[in-house]
């Protein structure tokens, strides 16, 4: 379900352009994936640490010369842009922003996010409100969408890669 | 042995003199007044213990690897001496910081180690500090899953929701699960409050919006969640019996509002966990801190809806 109004056609064709990309990072992903050993559901730390550090460095290496646009791409950026825009200047706007900053106090630039890193240890995740995720594309288990300061990341969650990011996607 | 304290009588009076004024909200005895303190350590008030009952521990926001959060984790071993319960709900913020292996082993395996050797197993949420892949984690049982359903009593259900990325798709595998539950206590636990007095988070309204429905539709008697760093029990909202209990490992001093109005007992002074048991259609609480107090209890009563 949306939470806000139709697509204009040129819109839809640029989500339809990102999910595209998203489903080849999911191949992807998928892809090196299965070239390790399967975690196990009840799996030791140890277990956990290994799988996905051997996960991040093959998409590391697979993505080395990834840059941003590459998922959210150029024609996508503005139209997620407006979905946020509109979302957070409804009523609530103000709330689910306040949801999104919460233990979020960072400067993506300060900490120097890039695209085909490991999303820092030292920065909690933030909560994305049922509204936002209403509103976006939908993604498969292996990716998220979370925040970074006001800049929107696509994690890999089972790498803790961060995939691609958007700068400045919230309203001010 | 030290004598108890006048705190303890008054505790002990009105779990006697139960129901007076508060059944309307189904706590049939509220044992302590808004902000308890502390005195010096005494032993824990027993809950009822009973043979056959569902004894589990609550506990949140504890992954520092701190002095504190070893001191609390040592009432909880005694407690468990006493009071054995099965399990503990974990609600989220269970690594603080990396999340390497040797984390995993000062944050949790080395200070619920005496609770992990007496078979006691932890089930786990997801808070905002938690990495996603703790769910393949063995010792919080979650199975691969970020949200997931189990009944350690054929009448009592727990719902684990991951209150940081509630997808559509997870809010319509609750409204599913709790639909298709026909036990008498539904109880839900998760990271973010949907009531809470902390002046540094507070009530997570969004997700309120979403899930208070569902709880409300599908008859869920209590919710438990962490987030704010104190011991809050909410006044019942709806019939719902809310508790943040994100007082496991690192304490935000004097965050409660007391001007919310929402709090029925908070604590904020010192770490606590909640010890709770459910027998029959009545559910035993009791808030231990990291000294040992008893900092709350009291009894509450299922919620019972007909549809």
């Amino acid at each position: 379900m949306r939470v806000v109004g139709p697509l204009t056609p040129a819109d839809a064709q640029a989500l339809a352009t990102m999910n595209e990309r998203v489903k080849e990072y999911v191949a992807l992903h998928v892809k090196l994936e299965r070239s390790l050993p399967k975690l196990p559901k009840e799996a030791t730390p140890e277990q956990i640490d290994k799988n996905q550090r051997a996960l991040a460095k093959l998409v590391l290496e697979a993505r080395a010369a990834a840059k941003p646009g590459d998922i959210f791409t150029a024609e996508a950026r503005p139209v997620i842009k407006r979905l946020f825009a509109s979302v957070f200047g409804g009523p609530d706007g103000k709330q689910l922003k306040a949801s999104i900053m919460d233990e979020n106090p960072v400067t993506p630039a300060a900490i120097k996010l890039t695209v085909n890193s490991r999303y820092p240890d030292t920065v909690p995740l933030t909560t994305v409100p049922p509204q936002v995720l209403q509103t976006m594309p939908k993604l498969s288990e292996d990716l998220e969408y979370r925040f970074v300061g006001d800049w929107l990341i696509l994690l890999d969650v089972h790498a803790h890669v961060i995939a691609d990011f958007i700068e400045d996607v919230l309203p001010k | 042995m030290r004598p108890r304290h006048s705190f303890s009588v008054v505790l002990l009076l009105l779990l006697i003199w139960t129901g007076a004024g508060c059944r309307n909200s189904g706590i049939i005895a509220a044992t302590t007044a808004i902000a308890a303190t502390q005195s010096p350590a005494e032993t824990p008030i027993p809950l009822p213990n009973k043979d056959g009952s569902l004894k589990f521990a609550v506990l949140g926001d504890f992954g520092t690897g701190e002095q504190p959060q070893y001191q609390l984790a040592e009432q909880m071993a005694i407690l468990h001496g006493r009071f054995k319960y099965d399990f503990v709900v974990l609600v989220g913020d269970n690594l603080y910081g990396s999340e390497r292996p040797q984390d995993f082993h000062k944050k949790f395996e080395l200070p619920y180690k005496p609770l992990l050797d007496a078979g006691v197993k932890f089930y786990a949420s997801l808070g905002n500090h938690d990495a996603r892949e703790q769910r393949f984690y063995k010792s919080f049982n979650m199975e691969g899953k970020l949200y997931y359903a189990f009944s350690p009593k054929p009448n009592v259900r727990f719902f684990a929701f991951d209150s940081t990325y509630p997808t559509p798709e997870e809010i319509q595998w609750l409204e599913k699960e709790l639909a298709a539950s026909s036990s008498d206590w539904k109880i839900a636990f998760f990271h973010h409050p949907l009531y809470s007095s902390g002046i540094r988070h507070g009530s997570d309204l969004r997700l309120r919006e979403a899930l208070e429905p569902l709880f409300l539709k599908y008859n869920v008697s209590v919710v438990l969640n962490g987030h704010d760093h104190f011991y809050e029990r909410v006044k019942p909202q709806k019939g719902i019996a809310y508790f943040v209990v994100g007082s496991g490992g690192q304490l935000r001093k004097g965050n409660i509002n007391r001007r919310s109005g929402m709090t029925a007992v908070g604590f904020d002074t010192d770490l606590a966990f909640m010890a709770v048991e459910i027998t029959g259609n009545e559910m035993y609480f009791s808030v231990i801190s990291r000294l040992g107090q008893t900092v709350d209890s009291g009894v509450l009563t299922r919620r019972k809806i007909t549809r």
